[in-house]
């Protein structure tokens, strides 16, 4: 199912008022480094217990 | 050093580790409200939402679309903890916990039941029969529940402090979505099954630590949170889902529309935040106790406002401001705490 016009204005409407610039993006990009940071701390725990 | 302080200082490094995955554990979670706020608004939800609001009323809709959706979630989200575990290399043990189901594994699958259809379902129909605010506030309360079923269960110690802890930051999110609350409750005309759901969701969160704390007394959290995801699916997409096809919902027809580019970078980013808190959630729980856990983990209430306010733009209020310093009050009430007298979660 492609979006529609109205779920893409819904959509970009969320990220229009942020007070981060390109916030359409940014949080994708937040989510990748805290995720990567968990891992990688993951990584050390398990090398250390 | 001597054995004592090599003793020590071993357990002081456990704790700071228990705090910091309680504290991942927060912000991942309060990061997972932006995917998961912004996938109802994507299709197929959003066409979904409309065709049964239309036959059934937007209150059924509700429930019956987040079925769907806390399916995918649960989805990917299973997705995301093969990656952390093959990252970790532990497939071999997942095998081998899997084996043994009665000693372990069941633990993980009672957990599903409790964290899944319970919890996030009762959390969905307090959102839809009362509101969103009533709906996190109820959620807050988890702790509660989690913190005196372990006490009570298997004698999990609480020391004063760490209840103060608890304590404080229960009321900063209560402060947070307190006027909402009101604005929800005053309303009016709000059925019995609003908060049942709440009731759900905090019992149902609560049940679920108590029991992902003994799971894991001879179990790795890693593996733990996998089953109890597996778990998850399974009553999702092999008894739920079915079930209310079989009733005449169109799950199917939507299910197998979501196959759409952003409707899945949506669901795969929900999937990796929601995932990843979880195992952080649970990774805390050995090394600094279910109620401590799960009281920092509390924290995503603030965190949720705070990356909704930052990505969506909306104005922050003084609620957030009194709130959050109630939260890092709390917090800071139980990360100051001397390691020495957590190192014996249990009781004698």
């Amino acid at each position: 199912m492609v979006q529609t016009a109205a779920a893409m204005e819904a959509y970009n409407g969320y990220w229009a008022n942020a007070y981060l610039p390109a916030a359409d993006i940014l949080w994708i990009v937040v989510i990748l480094i805290v995720a990567l940071l968990a891992l990688w701390q993951a990584r050390t725990f398990v090398s250390k217990f | 050093m001597d054995l004592q302080e090599l003793k020590k200082l071993e357990q002081k490094r456990r704790v700071r580790y228990g705090y910091m995955w309680a504290l991942f554990c927060a912000v991942l979670w309060g990061l997972w409200y932006l995917p998961g706020t912004v996938v109802w608004d994507l299709n197929p939800f959003d066409e979904m939402f409309g065709e049964i609001a239309a036959a059934s009323g937007d209150d059924v809709s509700l429930v019956v679309t987040a079925v769907l959706i806390s399916g995918f979630n649960a989805l990917t989200v299973i997705i995301a903890l093969l990656v952390w575990n093959g990252v970790l290399g532990k497939y071999g043990e997942m095998k081998r916990t899997l084996k043994e189901f009665k000693p372990c594994s069941k633990w993980f699958f009672l957990g599903s039941i409790f964290g899944g259809p319970v919890a996030i379902l009762g959390s969905f129909i307090a959102m839809g029969f009362v509101g969103g605010a009533f709906a996190a506030v109820a959620a807050l309360m988890y702790p509660v529940v989690g913190s005196i079923l372990a006490s009570q269960w298997y004698g999990e110690k609480i020391s004063r402090r760490a209840a103060i802890g608890i304590f404080m930051i229960i009321i900063g999110g209560l402060i947070i979505f307190g006027g909402g609350l009101f604005a929800e409750l005053g309303s009016g005309n709000i059925g019995w099954i609003g908060y049942l759901g709440g009731l759900m969701a905090a019992v149902g969160w609560g049940i679920e630590g108590a029991i992902a704390g003994k799971g894991l007394d001879i179990a790795e959290p890693d593996i733990g949170i996998t089953i109890r995801f597996l778990g998850e699916n399974i009553i999702w997409w092999i008894i739920l889902i079915p079930l209310l096809a079989i009733t005449g919902f169109p799950m199917i027809k939507y299910a197998l529309l979501a196959f759409e580019p952003l409707t899945i970078l949506v669901l795969v980013f929900a999937g990796i935040t929601f995932g990843f808190c979880y195992v952080s959630w649970y990774k805390s729980f050995p090394l600094i106790g279910v109620g401590r856990g799960q009281g920092i983990g509390n924290l995503y209430g603030m965190f949720a406002v705070i990356f909704i306010i930052l990505f969506f733009g909306d104005v922050p209020s003084w609620t957030l401001l009194l709130g959050g310093a109630f939260c890092l009050l709390g917090s800071f009430t139980m990360f100051s705490e001397e390691t020495g007298g957590l190192e014996s979660l249990r009781g004698e």
